[in-house]
């Protein structure tokens, strides 16, 4: 057994030209600043790319989306709707993030929010109730309806340790097919798939609301659950910044065990920490059915809660970073769909999506030329 | 093996991380059929030299041979394909995953479908070969520390290693284990291998090296044969000046009972016995020695006691109070400190900052924690005093843990867990992987708690630490205590024996035997 | 490394929510009520238009658009309308000029869409699918100046937003002549039809199917499965696969694929494909026949009422005489299919020719004598059915209440047949 297996060649006698990735040990300070423009300007020169390969012109077409989303008020209005849930159910899944708690179920616990909210609306509060107490009710019903969507898998993943992934996921589908038999069946109007309008005063109020007081506002027609993500977006940021309870999620999300060894009690965390992160996307399904659609009706959210987790990501879970991030998908949703064919709007939209997202992940390694 | 080609050799390597530079053109050579010990203290550079060689970083400047030729590695991969591994002090394993699964993980050339039997009839004819006996078929998480350092040894003899790195590879190992593990080395030196050994402890440094290199701050210092060098005379090297090495432990007259085990019992991971009516009593101003092989309830006994591993028989008593079965939180506030076997994996939390982790405990009552909100400001003052105090090298109290070295992390547990006058202090390995000067500076800490009264159990493999530091050896058998001595009574063959399993109990002067 | 792998899980679930932001968006979604077919990978393309465009007013003309649910590749429903609009331009000329959006998703972004249309100036906008009714409601209230025409809903307003649909269930009265005389001579005696949601408007159709069933085949009875979904060629096939199995030859599809039609032709039997004049394409010998949509008349008939001004809000439901109506291989210049028996190919045409002159509606069909399908009188001897109680509508301010509400089934479909609630 002395015999001396054959030495290996060494990996460099071969004379190819390789490109290979490695992940960098540290991000560089300049890099984390400087990346999010970087992406976007990538994002944008790839796009552009493709659209002249579809014979049109670039720069018409990011003028126009430019202007559609954020060239006038009306603009700031659209993007504004649109922003609105898509920064509350980022905050939710962010909760859940920092907890490395991976809830992909956004969208259906913003779609039981919306369910219950609307349940709220219109079988439970009289619609001649003022109004405060109307959107103060689907507020409280929204986030409870969310928040016991997010229960259920924090409460599997605490008590039976199952993956909250698959079950966040799934839920998703059981939310929306719980909300298609009521749309369709004990509250639909006439059998259609949606419910009845709510009463005006479940009507979140818009800015165009006030249009006869400011005549400035008319055709704004944003409505003041911006405000609520606004506020909620702050609330956070002091939370994790100065909360005893931010802490705890932090060290959690760090090191479950060192949290366990810090005498933090993790299970009743997990579940805590899944309703509220449900909560909040519950919150996002009341303010788009109340503040925009004014009734429940079948998808009328387009994916808020799978832009959502994109929108986390990008903002690397910063409450305030995700306002500018929801702003920025806001206004391209709203800036894109009016080119068509729809094809080409969806498309630079993916195109945009996968440099900036694929971008940020290239971001943390780099690239070697070997020989 | 008539071949005078060194096997490795590594000229002016540099190594720049920022603010720090962790090796100055370091020259260092291994010779094929040695084994090569490698010194220095925490910081000195040892594990970025050896990770340059291992492939998992760049040098900013110097070259590497390799049998001679020159070679540029651009990941482990690359180093493993040239045959070097390394073996890491934190293992690089998939706890979910079996011992065979492990061993080929990475590999290119397994196709698609694995032949599972195959793969485990090689990792079983490795072992045997180099009395590394493992299970191929265990899972990871079932396994000990020192089983799951042999399947990364098997790992590397899988992928055919030349040039074996081990990192600190007897601190997880009994004496009877490492004298075994010796003779695997000797094995492998004998097939022409070349082995690179990182280690503290010194009489094994010179009882199994071949030759020594000393690393101090960056720079190498000396590369002397093993033969002639005297225990003193490396510590002075490493350290830069003389060293002692006794650790004075006054008498003193132990106080009330602090810590009361009976009969507890509790299961382990597997959920197979771990703890069997295990009793032991520590007393204010004492420090009890847990002596045992690896993986006969060490584990499962301190987290019984700091209450995070739920206990099925038996009972616990701290200060008096019966608090069987109670969690962490309730095992904190009553004046558990505990310094986890496992610094990064449950004692810190890595991506947090210094002054994050020395709050880990402290963040949630005054002056700290409010009701709801922590002032931020006096955590990060409190920090600022601790590093001073305890000496912890650290850029800056916001610098993410995952930044020190083991012996300032080391430090910075210790600091967290002693600062807040614990009542009793279940210190596990507290100085494995730590070089002399940490090691010297954490025992002291142990001291002058015991000193001012607290109880301390102190759970540890390492004999000539639980002699030094021990007023009284309780000794750890398959989940049961199996002997008792007293300090003055001790010695380590009747030690090693008990931890053997054998049964034969020196003094009957105990309280619960 | 904890914290490395930690971000690649969060990047791996980050590419996994990109596939679903991009399925939940918008296109894939045909969720009008006007009952549709995104015929699939139909051979029916959209025009080759190359390069992007957005919607723009032309100056000097009168600009309508156009907000359609799908791509207008889809082969099915917006395809149909999408021919309408092309149809509109081509009988206009240079007075009008038209534009359009596909694949706009229903609810708040609809309203967005509809709401900058109305803004830059467009005098007309059409939206065409169910989900749209809200927010052309909300926008025409906000743009007074704009006419607005709302497809397959039931909500408008006195002055600038109308409703717009018709009265298929007389083409589906005819299918089911065609259909239950195939069955008589097949001996089968049995009839399907895929059912994609319990409301009104299908129930309908489905009931004037079983009427017209009755009319060549007295002894048929009408199977029925409710798939509800209106796209999902899996569901669909499965109905169809589900009633051939139960025995039926022919099998008449409500939904949006000529799946069944396909299934029918795998079993050689008989398919009615829906919504487009080429849903029989797919396999034309066991393809008796389309009842389809044909909105160009229709368009050039509001949009000249616009263009002078007479345009008001109103509940606009057209008759086969409005030429918007059409039953594959009956219609002018064309041939019936090859399945359909010779013995009924006369009377269909008489009928037809009198729907075509006026004087055969949907009141006819829902006129007394009729029983539901349990052998109940639903509707009395002399007694006709109303607007509303054909919409099965109540509560809609400015319109009757129904009294015999569609919300039963009428003679002939099997008697175990169920609306489901």
């Amino acid at each position: 057994m002395s015999v001396q297996s054959p030495p290996q060649p060494p990996p460099q006698t071969s004379t190819r030209t390789r490109l290979r990735l490695e992940r960098r040990m540290e991000q560089p300070r300049w890099l984390n600043i400087l990346a999010p423009f970087i992406l976007i300007i990538a994002a944008l020169l790839v796009g552009a790319l493709l659209l002249s390969l579809t014979g049109s012109d670039p720069w018409l077409i990011y003028r126009r989306m430019a202007s559609v989303a954020y060239g006038s008020k009306y603009g700031w209005s659209d993007t504004t709707i649109k922003a609105t849930p898509l920064i509350l159910a980022s905050l939710g899944v962010s909760i859940a993030f920092r907890m490395r708690l991976w809830n992909i179920g956004a969208e259906g616990q913003l779609y039981m929010g919306a369910f219950l909210a609307t349940g709220v609306a219109l079988n439970v509060v009289p619609p001649e109730s003022p109004m405060w107490l109307m959107l103060l009710t689907m507020g409280v019903a929204g986030f409870i309806g969310g928040a016991i969507w997010g229960f259920i898998p924090g409460l599997l993943k605490a008590k039976l340790n199952v993956n909250e992934i698959i079950t966040t996921l799934m839920l998703n589908y059981v939310a929306i097919l719980w909300n298609n038999y009521f749309i369709y069946g004990p509250w639909s109007e006439r059998g259609f798939g949606l419910t009845p309008q709510f009463p005006r005063n479940a009507w979140m109020p818009r800015f165009t609301d006030y249009a006869t007081a400011v005549p400035a506002l008319r055709g704004v027609t944003a409505h003041f659950g911006i405000f609520l993500a606004f506020f909620l977006a702050i609330v956070l940021w002091v939370v994790w910044r100065w909360t005893k309870w931010g802490f705890e999620v932090s060290i959690i999300g760090d090191n479950p065990q060192a949290a366990r060894y810090a005498g933090i009690n993790l299970s009743r965390k997990i579940m805590v920490v899944m309703a509220l992160s449900g909560g909040l996307a519950g919150l996002a399904g009341m303010v788009e059915v109340s503040g925009v659609v004014h009734r429940l009706q079948e998808r009328f959210s387009p994916g808020y809660g799978f832009t959502a987790i994109i929108v986390a990501w990008l903002a690397k879970l910063n409450p305030l970073a995700i306002i500018v991030v929801s702003y920025l998908f806001a206004g391209l949703l709203v800036g894109a769909d009016e080119i068509q064919p729809a094809g080409i709007a969806q498309l630079l939209q993916g195109v945009i999506l996968f440099v900036v997202v694929g971008g940020d992940m290239m971001l943390r390694y780099r690239l070697r030329v070997t020989h | 093996m008539s071949d005078s080609t060194p096997a490795f050799e590594m000229r002016n390597i540099t190594k720049r991380f920022p603010g720090v530079l962790a090796n100055d053109r370091v020259t260092f050579v291994g010779e094929k059929g040695e084994i090569h010990a490698l010194l220095g203290e925490n910081g000195a550079g040892k594990s970025t030299l050896m990770n340059v060689l291992s492939g998992l970083y760049h040098a900013d400047s110097g070259e590497l041979f390799i049998d001679g030729r020159r070679v540029r590695f651009n990941s482990p991969g690359d180093a493993i394909a040239a045959g070097v591994g390394m073996v890491h002090q934190h293992f690089m394993l998939v706890p979910v995953q079996t011992v065979a699964e492990n061993v080929i993980l990475g590999q290119q050339d397994v196709g698609f479908v694995l032949d599972t039997a195959k793969i485990e009839a090689e990792v079983r004819r490795i072992g045997e070969r180099y009395g590394l006996p493992v299970d191929p078929r265990a899972y990871i998480w079932q396994l000990s520390v020192g089983e799951q350092q042999r399947v990364e040894i098997i790992k590397m003899l899988y992928r055919g290693a030349q040039i074996l790195i081990l990192d600190e590879p007897t601190a997880v190992l009994t004496p009877q284990e490492t004298e075994g593990f010796f003779h695997t080395l000797e094995e492998m030196k004998a097939e022409g291998k070349t082995i690179v050994f990182i280690s503290h402890k010194l009489d094994e440094v010179l009882s199994i090296a071949d030759r020594i290199t000393v690393l101090r701050q960056g720079k190498h210092i000396a590369t002397v044969p093993a033969a002639g060098m005297t225990k003193p005379e490396l510590a002075s090297l490493m350290v830069g000046r003389e060293v002692l090495f006794h650790i004075e432990t006054p008498a003193i007259e132990p106080g009330e009972p602090r810590l009361i085990l009976r009969d507890v019992e509790a299961l382990d991971n597997k959920r197979l016995p771990a703890l069997r009516k295990l009793s032991l009593t520590v007393r204010s101003g004492e420090i009890v020695g847990v002596a045992g092989v690896a993986g006969n309830g060490q584990r499962e006994l301190a987290e019984a006691i700091c209450g995070m591993r739920p206990i099925t028989g038996g009972s616990i008593e701290v200060t008096g109070d019966n608090v069987t079965g109670a969690p962490p939180i309730i095992m904190i506030e009553a004046g558990i400190a505990y310094v986890p076997a496992d610094r990064s994996a449950m004692g810190s939390a890595p991506n947090l900052s210094v002054a994050e982790n020395l709050a880990l405990k402290s963040y949630r009552i005054p002056p700290i924690g409010g009701r709801w909100f922590m002032n931020r400001r006096t955590m990060r003052e409190q920090a600022e005093a601790l590093i001073q105090a305890y000496d912890i090298a650290t850029p800056s109290a916001d610098t993410p843990s995952r930044k020190l070295s083991g012996g300032n992390l080391q430090k910075l547990i210790l600091a967290r867990e002693l600062s807040s006058r614990p009542q009793v202090i279940i210190a596990a390995y507290p100085t494995r992987g730590l070089d002399i000067g940490a090691t010297e500076n954490v025992r002291n800490l142990l001291v002058d708690a015991r000193n001012q009264g607290a109880a301390i159990l102190l759970i540890s493999e390492d004999l000539d630490e639980v002699f030094a530091l021990s007023d009284r050896i309780d000794v750890i058998y398959e989940g049961e205590i199996v002997g008792h001595v007293s300090r003055e009574e001790a010695d380590r063959e009747t030690v090693g024996l008990m931890m053997a399993g054998e049964r034969v109990t020196k003094s009957a002067s105990n309280a619960e035997s | 490394m904890r914290h490395n792998r930690s971000w690649l899980v969060l990047g791996l679930l980050v590419a996994v929510a990109l596939v679903f932001a991009a399925c939940a968006a918008p296109a894939s979604a045909p969720a009008d009520t006007g009952g549709e077919t995104a015929a699939a990978e139909s051979e029916s393309a959209a025009p080759a238009e190359s390069g992007v465009q957005i919607p723009e007013v032309e100056e000097g003309k009168f600009n309508v658009a156009f907000v359609y649910v799908g791509p207008i590749g889809d082969g099915g429903w917006t395809y149909a309308h999408n021919q309408g609009r092309e149809y509109l331009e081509e009988q206009m000329g240079d007075q009008v000029a038209t534009a359009y959006l596909e694949s706009v998703p229903e609810g708040a972004d609809a309203e967005r869409v509809i709401r900058n249309l109305a803004r830059k100036g467009f005098d007309a906008v059409f939206t065409t699918s169910f989900g749209y009714m809200d927010p052309t409601e909300t926008v025409a209230e906000e743009f007074p100046d704009v006419d607005f025409v709302h497809v397959s809903g039931f909500k408008k307003n006195d002055t600038n937003f109308a409703n717009l649909f018709g009265a298929m269930e007389d083409m589906k009265y005819l299918t089911g002549m065609i259909a239950g005389a195939r069955a008589a001579e097949d001996g089968s005696n049995r009839v399907g039809y895929v059912a994609p949601f319990p409301i009104p408007e299908v129930i309908r159709h489905a009931n004037a199917a079983s009427l017209g069933m009755r009319q060549t085949c007295p002894e048929c009875q009408l199977d029925i499965r409710w798939i509800f979904t209106w796209f999902y060629p899996d569901l669909e096939r499965q109905a169809a696969e589900s009633m051939f199995d139960a025995g039926a030859s022919v099998v008449i599809t409500g939904a949006d694929t000529p799946g069944p039609v396909q299934v029918a032709g795998e079993r050689d039997l008989w398919g009615v494909g829906y919504d487009s004049s080429n849903a029989c394409d797919v396999d034309p010998e066991h393809c008796l026949t389309v009842p389809y949509w044909n909105w160009g008349p229709e368009y050039v008939h509001l949009v000249e009422q616009m263009m002078a001004g007479e345009f008001t809000g109103a509940d606009i439901y057209f008759e086969v005489d409005s030429g918007a109506l059409g039953l594959l291989g009956f219609m002018d210049g064309q041939e019936p299919q090859p399945g359909v028996p010779e013995s009924v190919i006369p009377q269909v045409q008489e009928i037809l020719g009198k729907m075509e002159a006026g004087e055969f509606t949907r009141f006819d069909i829902f006129t007394g004598p009729i029983k539901n399908n349990k052998g109940e009188e639903i509707v009395p001897e002399g007694v006709t059915l109303t607007q509303s109680d054909l919409e099965g509508l109540s509560g809609i301010p400015g319109r009757e209440d129904c009294t015999i509400c569609m919300s039963w089934l009428a003679d002939g479909i099997v008697p175990d047949a169920e609306i489901p609630q």
